[in-house]
């Protein structure tokens, strides 16, 4: 399996503050990797870079061996790498069907193929499908923004903290629908705060503390990781 | 009383024509347009020339409003492109300063070329007759075209992709370009667009009284008060205002004249700012 | 230390003081020409005000003609109804332009309306002046006019007199704005240009520092434009139209440097010259104007003073 993303080296800076400082990680086809750490770590920072909404002022980033770390990010889209936002972003004065559709924007021939499925995944926006985004609940919106990303036929999903926000119930639902997408061969890179979740789900985690990678591995070793179970599973 | 009410409707819809791109213009590229009733008055003049010239006044006025069009469409591609390389309120600031020298420039071009010149249009039949209320044909035509002008508007941001794509854009530019959208294209075709409605608004207003090359400023005045009142982000805040404007334009002028009724609009504008900041119906996020 | 700090503003002022002094020795015996630096004067004066309320603290009114006009026309009214002489009318000029002035500040300021409402708001108050003066017809005398030669403030009417009387209060203008920006409002007026977010944090009352600038800059605005009506010997709409105040002052201040000292009389001088230049183009110079204004929002926005600061490695105000 060879990387589908790389990232090498990269420093992301605020003005004069440096929020990511020397981050490599790499996904490769078909895998599922999470990035955990606690808020303010730079998970979010480090997605929006790699979805080309901000510029690294040092290091690459490879998307199939190319780089794309100068692209915009409407051009990232075009390649497959999909970024599903914690704010979601959604048009709040359109129905879940306009903003489905318009997820499809850089596939527009395949549209309503891709519609069948989402809405197949997620039955509950079939029943509001015509309902305003903006008068949705927290989790129906999450529902809309993965599956306007979904639209996209995404290579790679790059979802920062879907379960902000959601109950429980929804956090379960959202995780078994990814897991079957996962299953059916998609990559995605996954930030999380629920560590617990993400790394039952996830084959390989990085944790990201302070803007720098502290461990990595593969996600049943970290589970069994003491620090980690101290820090991030509440465990003594 | 009637008479009053569908005059101030009519005067509305034609508002509502000049604010809907001004509304476009800001929720598509943050730019306030501040010379936007040039555009209004380019199209105006230029079909008055175009008549003068002898052509069949309804072809003066599909190329008065085309005209209006492509000095939007240069407009944006040139004097706009430092202020698109901007971002938020530098952007904001920029696009203000270079509408409003553009304004000045457009101003004193037509006031120095063509001084005298103004567009009116006459149409065959002045009045006539409805349920005993005496009706200028000219307001019914007036009405006519922007009701027709905004339903294919709303046709074409609803139905089509084109206009989807521009809508999502007003409402959350991050989440279109999330989608894989390029805000910077539209954009031309949006500005290009709304140049040409403003030059229907110019020619309608020839239609109705008459459209003089010094009337820039007041246009775009009126365009935005209308345009901030129902929301600069939205479309059908900006049509609501225009006809709920001149409609209290119309009863004003009536009742108080001319000169206080643009007191009594700008109290009602600043009034409805203060208490609803986004606009009479701007979405509460 | 803090003599040393100044020197390069007071070593500025009085050259200001000194050069302007001599101009109208340079004019000789043309009444024309002495108009037209008395103008230059006035236009200052009008930039140093707009320095305030824009360059220093971010507000852009597109109103400065009709405030300095608003003020202007109460004075001269005023003083016609009630045979007060305008040296008291002004001050109620100078008033009611600070209020108004300090009115959209603080209505825009406190709502947190951005940039666009006071531009939209001041830009129709431009537009709501200029129509009150047509409409009060009996008051105003409309587009015609009022002559306000014989109303008192003789020691405005006299030429040369004029000049230096107008420059005097120029003067004061020029020390008003060094004594504001070197006291505490200046530094709170450079954080906020800088950045307002930042400022608020900071601990520094925003609104109150942003309507201050607003009803100063307004004020001396106001005084201006009461001056001027007075010097002119006439007042009429026009002379505070958008096309023939605020794009001046708009050009005046961008070609000079905004929040400088030295950048309004720059500014002024340099515009005047150039008016000069583009008189015989009759009212084509309001579309000068407007190209000059554009090319230089995009191209030299730090204006002279920014320009001769980089060549002359020495302080300018």
């Amino acid at each position: 399996m060879s990387a589908l993303i790389g990232v090498e080296g990269i420093e992301v800076a605020y003005g004069d503050i440096a929020v990511v400082r020397g981050v490599s990680l790499e996904v490769r086809e078909g895998e599922a990797v999470a990035v955990i750490g606690p808020n303010g770590a730079g998970k979010t920072t480090l997605f929006k870079t790699i979805a080309g909404m901000l510029k690294p002022r040092a290091g690459k980033i490879l998307y199939q061996g190319a780089r794309i770390d100068g692209l915009r990010h409407y051009e990232i889209v075009k390649r497959g790498v999909i970024y599903v936002p914690a704010e979601r972003e959604l048009f709040p004065q359109m129905t879940v069907l306009e903003n489905l559709e318009l997820g499809a924007y850089t596939n527009y021939k395949s549209r309503w193929e891709r519609l069948k499925f989402v809405l197949g995944l997620f039955p509950r926006l079939a029943e509001r499908r015509r309902q305003m985004a903006g008068t949705l609940s927290g989790g129906e919106q999450q529902m809309v923004a993965v599956g306007r990303g979904l639209m996209a036929k995404p290579r790679i999903l790059l979802l920062d903290e879907p379960s902000t926000g959601l109950a429980p119930l929804f956090v379960s639902e959202l995780y078994r629908q990814l897991s079957r997408l996962k299953g059916e061969g998609l990559t995605i890179l996954l930030a999380e705060q629920q560590v617990p979740h993400a790394l039952s789900f996830t084959e390989r985690a990085y944790v990201l503390e302070n803007g720098g990678i502290r461990l990595f591995g593969k996600s049943g070793d970290l589970l069994g990781d003491p620090e980690i179970q101290r820090s991030y599973l509440g465990m003594a | 009383m009637i008479a009053i009410l569908v005059d101030g409707i009519v005067q509305g819809l034609q508002l509502s024509l000049m604010a809907v791109g001004i509304t476009l213009i800001y929720g598509l590229g943050g730019v306030l347009n501040l010379a936007h009733g040039q555009f209004a008055v380019v199209g105006g003049i230029a079909t008055a020339l175009f008549v003068e010239a002898g052509v069949n006044p309804l072809a003066a006025c599909a190329l008065g409003i085309l005209s209006a069009g492509v000095f939007g469409f240069v407009v944006d591609r040139t004097l706009l492109l430092p202020a698109y390389r901007s971002a938020g309120e530098e952007r904001l600031l920029l696009g203000l300063l270079i509408t409003l020298g553009l304004s000045f420039v457009v101003n004193g071009f037509l006031d120095y070329k063509y001084p005298n010149i103004s567009l009116t249009l006459k149409l065959a039949t002045p009045s006539f007759n409805v349920a005993g209320i005496t009706v200028r044909t000219a307001s019914v035509v007036a009405a006519a075209i922007a009701i027709v002008a905004f339903v294919l508007l709303f046709a074409f941001l609803k139905g089509t992709l084109l206009g989807k794509v521009i809508r999502s854009i007003i409402q959350n530019e991050v989440g279109a370009g999330l989608c894989g959208i390029n805000p910077g294209r539209i954009r031309t075709l949006i500005v290009t667009l709304s140049a040409m409605m403003a030059g229907l608004g110019g020619v309608v207003q020839g239609l109705f009284s008459s459209l003089g090359t010094e009337m820039g400023n007041e246009l775009t005045s009126f365009a935005l008060i209308v345009a901030v009142v129902g929301g600069v982000r939205s479309i059908n805040g900006t049509l609501a205002a225009g006809v709920l404007l001149g409609i209290v334009n119309a009863f004003a002028s009536y009742f108080v004249g001319a000169y206080l009724t643009l007191i009594i609009l700008l109290g009602t504008a600043v009034f409805t700012i203060l208490l609803r900041p986004a606009g009479l119906f701007a979405y509460r996020t | 230390m803090n003599k040393d700090r100044y020197l390069a503003d007071y070593v500025t002022l009085l050259l200001v003081a000194v050069v302007l002094a001599l101009v109208p020795l340079g004019v000789g015996d043309s009444a024309h020409y002495l108009r037209i630096v008395t103008l230059m004067l006035i236009t200052i004066a009008y930039a140093v005000a707009f320095n305030i309320i824009f360059g220093h603290t971010r507000q852009l009114f597109l109103c400065i003609g009709a405030l300095a006009g608003s003020s202007a026309y109460l004075s001269v009214v005023l003083a016609i109804k009630t045979g007060l002489s305008p040296w008291a009318t002004i001050p109620l000029g100078i008033v009611s332009a600070a209020l108004l002035g300090g009115a959209f500040s603080y209505v825009s300021v406190r709502r947190g309306l951005g940039v666009i409402f006071v531009g939209i708001v001041t830009l129709v108050f431009s537009l709501i002046f200029h129509n009150l003066v047509l409409g009060l017809r009996e008051l105003t005398n409309g587009e015609t006019g009022i002559e306000t030669k014989g109303l008192g403030a003789a020691v405005l009417q006299s030429g040369r007199g004029s000049y230096y009387v107008i420059l005097a209060f120029l003067m004061a203008c020029l020390v008003l704005y060094h004594l504001l920006m070197r006291s505490r409002a200046g530094t709170a007026f450079r954080a906020i240009a800088d950045d307002e977010f930042a400022a608020e944090l900071a601990g520094i009352d925003v609104t109150f520092y942003k309507v201050l600038a607003a009803s100063i800059g307004s004020a001396l605005l106001g005084a201006a434009g009461a001056i001027y009506a007075f010097y002119s010997g006439f007042i009429s709409p026009t002379e505070y139209a958008l096309v023939s105040v605020d794009i001046v002052v708009l050009v005046t201040l961008l070609l000079g440097g905004m929040g400088t000292l030295l950048g309004p009389v720059l500014g002024g001088v340099v515009f005047t010259v150039l008016d000069e230049i583009v008189r015989p183009l009759g009212r084509l110079n309001v579309l000068v104007y407007g190209v000059l204004m554009i090319v230089l929002v995009i191209t030299f926005r730090q204006g002279l003073v920014a320009a001769l600061r980089k060549i002359v490695k020495v302080r300018i105000p």
